[in-house]
């Protein structure tokens, strides 16, 4: 694994309406081809974090750059610079049904990569090879509301592999989802960073955490890093997670 | 965390004598709520329609819409309801050829049309509008008949006819032709991209936000018990779902425009259908071309 840091975050502040705080004083470094775990209580400013590294809101305080250059709104303006970064940074919604907003699947696959400006030729091609890899070619003609809550994520998923991002961000990728398509999605994750992808993902789910990351960032309740780890070493300090709301006195602990 | 007492006892169950033999009727709020299911269920089913194998599901959905408009306007000119009898008959055998059930594709198209031309032509075929000859009297007047004219009645067929044969072909389109396609056709058309892109996205979520409003209902059904008010109580609910829903799309509208804008976009909506023109699309202009030329050369030698 390379050391190189793709994504850099200097003291990041950010608040909704300027009265609801979400992130106080976060600094991080997601390395290329790593596998970043945010690790939270809800309400914590995982989610917003992710949308900060995806350029979709700005913070207060601090800055934040991808790729070598400092991403704020001004800068995303630029066509160049807003086509090169959404190309290498795929954002995997909590909410499917934000995220599937086109008429059929095909389409919603299609949307992004026609965006970014490739032909319809090489889109449609990409279109038929992300639905094969993910199992889901049958769904191609699918309307959205045809589709169960798993399926949704899976083509939520593949609307975005079909960028082809080097950094794929993941909003609690395994809500609410059955048991199956939770094992489908976690291994998808490990097969994704073997292909060299950058992943960084927002979850509560423990029991997965060392198939799914090579390092944790935990926030605390008041929205700051409460501390950084191997999966073994933060499932190892039982004092932080209870401190973070993350587990209950009562909860068993996986082992390594 | 204590639990209160309450909560440890047992409510009262159900009485042995089990039903008493006492109904209520729905209210407004539930007709309307599953009306609404009911629609959402028809679209699904219209939408497996158009994915069947069959002669119209085909063609190329901008070659459909082009030779549809051209065969209304061809309707439009014909002035014999022998002709137009006979445009709605062969309606009925495209659908049948195309795999649509005739029955259900009858019923789609009259079910509307007693209630949108019906009203406004019956005033019309009466003496006291369309003067002529009473075929049907309902009163008398001064000594004279009055009712239904054979004119009147003629002048009724015709619009009704003509009405049925453009529905026909309206549904025919629409139920031969999945939804996103036809999107896709009309831009083909030169329809502006952005408006095609809101409508549908409109029509994608406005399953969703009914999924929501019935969500919210059955939540408040289950927690109902008793008599249930059918006036005040169901319009307080009725306001409050609808502003619980402003709310509810408000944020999902937020949230679908950062997804969008997380994929690129920058106000330009690209699209993936490209347009086909082969054998197929070239011999349904031809039967369209024919069909026109035929429904319009048979109604003037009628008419004459």
């Amino acid at each position: 694994m390379s050391a190189d840091p793709l994504l850099v975050c200097e003291n990041l502040s950010f608040s909704y309406l300027d009265k609801f705080p979400a992130l106080d004083d976060v600094s991080l470094e997601v390395r290329s081809g790593e596998r970043l775990a945010l690790l939270g209580a809800n309400g914590c400013g995982k989610s917003t974090l992710l949308k900060v590294l995806d350029g979709l809101v700005f913070p207060g305080a601090g800055r934040y750059f991808a790729f070598g250059q400092e991403i704020t709104e001004d800068a995303l303006e630029d066509e160049q610079m807003n086509e090169a970064f959404r190309g290498r940074v795929g954002f995997v919604f909590q909410n499917s049904d934000a995220q599937v907003f086109s008429p059929n699947v095909a389409e919603e696959i299609a949307f992004g990569p026609l965006q970014l400006g490739l032909s319809r030729e090489e889109t449609a091609q990409r279109v038929t090879d992300v639905l094969a890899m993910l199992g889901i070619s049958d769904l191609a003609d699918r309307t959205p509301f045809q589709l169960s809550g798993g399926q949704k994520k899976k083509v939520a998923i593949a609307s975005v592999l079909a960028m082809n991002p080097e950094v794929l961000l993941f909003d609690e990728p395994t809500a609410a989802l059955d048991p199956r398509t939770q094992m489908w999605l976690i291994e998808l994750m490990a097969q994704l960073a073997e292909a060299g992808k950058t992943i960084v993902h927002a979850t509560h789910d423990l029991d997965a955490l060392d198939r799914i990351a090579d390092r944790c960032l935990v926030f605390g309740e008041d929205h700051r890093i409460a501390g950084v780890g191997t999966p073994s070493q933060i499932l190892a300090s039982r004092d932080l997670l209870l401190e973070v709301n993350l587990v209950h006195e009562h909860t068993p602990l996986p082992s390594f | 965390m204590t639990t209160p007492a309450w909560l440890l006892e047992r409510e009262a169950g159900l009485c042995p004598c089990g039903c008493i033999g006492k109904r209520r009727k729905g209210s407004f709020v539930e007709k309307t709520l599953s009306g609404s299911a009911g629609l959402l269920r028809q679209v699904m089913f219209s939408d497996d329609l158009a994915h069947r194998p069959g002669l119209l599901q085909r063609i190329d959905p901008r070659a459909k819409v082009i030779g549809f408009l051209a065969l209304l306007v061809a309707v439009s000119f014909v002035h014999s309801p022998w002709m137009l009898l006979a445009c709605y008959l062969a309606t009925l055998v495209l659908a049948g050829i195309s795999g649509l059930p005739v029955v259900f594709f009858i019923k789609r198209v009259w079910l509307f049309i007693p209630i949108f031309t019906g009203i406004v032509v019956l005033p019309a075929a009466l003496s006291l509008v369309t003067p002529g000859e009473v075929v049907l009297t309902l009163w008398h007047w001064n000594g004279h008949a009055q009712g239904f004219t054979a004119q009147g009645l003629r002048a009724a067929a015709l619009l009704i006819l003509r009405v049925a044969g453009s529905v026909s072909l309206v549904v025919l389109l629409t139920l031969t032709t999945p939804w996103s396609r036809l999107l896709a056709g009309l831009r083909g058309l030169g329809v502006p991209k952005m408006f095609i892109l809101v409508i549908g996205m409109a029509y994608r979520y406005l399953f969703h936000l009914l999924t929501s409003v019935m969500d919210m209902y059955e939540a408040r059904k289950a927690r109902t018990i008793g008599k249930q008010a059918h006036d005040r109580t169901a319009r307080r609910f009725v306001a409050a779902t609808a502003g619980a829903l402003i709310g509810k799309s408000h944020h999902l509208a937020e949230e679908v425009h950062q997804a969008m804008t997380a994929r690129g976009f920058r106000g330009d909506s690209k699209v993936l259908n490209s347009f086909r023109f082969g054998a197929v699309e070239v011999a349904w202009f031809a039967g369209v071309a024919v069909a026109a030329a035929l429904a319009l050369g048979g109604d003037s030698l009628l008419v004459r």
